[in-house]
């Protein structure tokens, strides 16, 4: 038996699907999907054995490996899930104001934004899931491409998704950036506006991993690779724009996220016309665990002091795990990377990366800031 | 001395309960926060422990509460000794933030009373669920007898003997039975309408 922890959230997909479709009994695998309501949960439940795997946010992942907000727990991470996803959201009339001041004076929306602060006694609140996540950290790079100080110009705060649009209207936070489909429940309110989304930050930007504790690993390696497989087929299933509307209306389900199928559908690939903030799933080597990505995250941890003094380098080796991740997929016939790690921020435009059989097309994996992030540095400098 | 208890939990009942046998002289000062409103209630009440709800999503707000308080908060007990503890209050679905480092000899009967109040939650609510469940299937019979005397004329002794037999034949329960056997000669409500 595996028990899988997911939250509400649009990129539980294939967690979702996989379960629903019977595709982890496929493969042998038993399992029990369990919607947990905080990410606290999934890291107690995690590290308690109470949950065997997650779908989960990588710099979480690192948080409850190295026991950092409390009990510890070996983790590994032998899949991605998700690319992409979050939006950055704005009260209306404040987003508003930076996308006219923006167009006006021929700014980015970060330098807008920081405009916009400046005239300000206070620091603006702006909410987060949670301290070790993705949202954080891809928060604060792109504040800090407009040189915005969180602590002086923005306080950072966390406001659970659940509870963002009620906190945007009560004036608690001005803006909050979460993953789908929250940005898109506040806009359907009128609450707030998305001015800017994961791509908009980081293109291609790696979002949620499937998470598994390391002893059941060891213990199920062959449940492990099963649960991995079903999840590549679950991926390219949701992926399919032909499958956006099932796979909305089976998320928006009460025993799953419980919102307006509507709103899940509009980051779904293939669910709204000209999205600006999707997820991806299986295309560009969406599931692949990139060793450049673990690195990435655990370079802007330790940027913004969320980790101590660690070997990057070695951390990034036990946990990524993308070995197993070949080592399972291969059964399937579908393209995998042939290296491990790739140059982020690199890449501009389409591109291919050197996989067996078939080279895989990539998209642009540019920053915002037009910084290049590549992995041999991080190892070195580390 | 006396601790400062914060109280986040999505029951009133049980909140009252619980504060009831923690506060007395001597013991804890007992406050509660409404869900949403957590940081403001942590930098007034300054608590020296917190019991939450872990059916709330207002838990990831706890894991923050450094932004709200120069203290780093323990989360259920990480650290000592006891992880067979721990794991029974997360069976439970109830955990703690302790802010002020309070010895963990001393925040045990706290977390113990909350813990054992919230299994006898867990427990009522199972057996709620299972009676809801009963009464449901009943109306279901009820309903598929009525749509069988009506449509096939049979007498109710009549139609009870067919579904039981319906049952029966396709080794099912009578419960599944009776609710498909309703759904299809009800359908949805849109169209009934029509």
């Amino acid at each position: 038996m595996m028990r899988i922890g997911c939250l509400r959230l649009t990129d539980s997909a294939p967690a979702i699907v996989a379960h629903e479709f019977g595709w982890f009994a496929e493969e042998g695998v038993d399992t029990e999907l369990i919607m947990e309501p905080s990410w606290a949960n999934i890291a107690d439940k995690l590290a308690y054995g109470f949950l065997d795997a997650a779908v989960i946010l990588p710099p979480l992942a690192f948080g409850v490996d190295l026991g950092l907000r409390g009990a510890g727990q070996p983790l590994i991470m032998p899949c991605n899930i998700s690319l992409g996803g979050n939006t950055i959201t704005l009260a209306r009339e404040l987003a508003r104001a930076v996308r006219s001041l923006a167009k006006a004076r021929g700014l980015t929306i970060a330098q807008a934004f920081a405009e916009c602060l400046k005239d300000r006694n206070e620091p603006l609140s702006l909410g987060i899931v949670h301290a070790y996540s993705s949202h954080n950290l891809l928060l604060r790079y792109w504040l800090a491409t407009a040189s915005i100080e969180v602590g002086r110009e923005v306080r950072l705060s966390v406001v659970p998704p659940a509870r963002a649009v009620e906190a945007l209207k009560s004036g608690q936070v001005a803006g909050f950036c979460a993953g789908a489909p929250w940005g898109e429940i506040a806009a359907r309110t009128g609450a707030g506006e998305a001015v800017a989304t994961s791509d908009d930050i980081w293109k291609s930007a790696p979002e949620k991993a499937f998470a598994v504790r390391a002893h059941w690993a060891t213990e199920n390696p062959e449940a492990l690779e099963g649960a991995i497989r079903a999840l590549a087929r679950a991926g390219q299933f949701c992926d399919a724009p032909e499958n956006a509307s099932y796979t909305g209306a089976l998320l928006s389900r009460h025993r799953y996220l419980d919102v307006d199928s509507h709103a899940v559908l509009s980051s779904l690939p293939g669910g709204a016309v000209a999205s600006r903030n999707l997820s991806r799933f299986w295309r560009h080597a969406a599931t692949f665990p990139w060793v450049s990505h673990g690195l990435w995250f655990l370079n802007q941890m330790a940027r913004w002091d969320l980790v101590g003094n660690v070997d990057a380098a070695a951390l990034v080796s036990r946990v990524y795990r993308p070995d197993i991740y070949r080592a399972a997929v291969a059964p399937l016939g579908v393209d995998v990377p042939l290296s491990d790690a790739k140059t982020e921020g690199a890449h501009g435009q389409d591109w291919q990366v050197e996989a067996s059989p078939h080279p895989i097309a990539m998209a642009a994996d540019r920053f915002c800031d037009g910084r290049v992030f590549a992995p041999d540095q991080a190892a070195a400098a580390s | 001395m006396a601790l400062t208890v914060l109280l986040i939990d999505s029951d009133d009942a049980r909140a009252r309960a619980l504060e009831q046998k923690l506060a007395g002289p001597g013991f804890a000062r007992v406050v509660h926060a409404q869900a949403g409103d957590i940081a403001a209630a942590v930098e007034k009440e300054r608590p020296d422990l917190i019991i939450v709800d872990m059916a709330l999503p207002d838990r990831d707000t706890l894991e923050d509460i450094r932004s709200v308080s120069s203290a780093s908060p323990v989360v259920m007990f990480a650290g000592t000794d006891d992880p067979a503890f721990a794991c029974e209050a997360i069976a439970a679905g109830v955990c703690s933030y302790n802010l002020s480092g309070v010895a963990f000899q001393d925040v045990r009967p706290i977390m113990a009373s909350a813990i054992a109040l919230f299994q006898r939650h867990r427990h009522v609510e199972t057996e709620l669920a299972a009676a809801r469940a009963l009464l449901e299937e009943r109306r279901l019979i009820e309903r598929a007898k009525a749509i069988l005397m009506k449509d096939r004329r049979m007498t109710e002794p009549e139609a009870y003997r067919w579904l039981q037999k319906k049952a029966m034949n396709e080794s099912r329960k009578l419960g599944q039975v009776v609710a498909d056997f309703v759904a299809i000669h009800e359908g949805p409500p849109q169209e009934q309408r029509s």
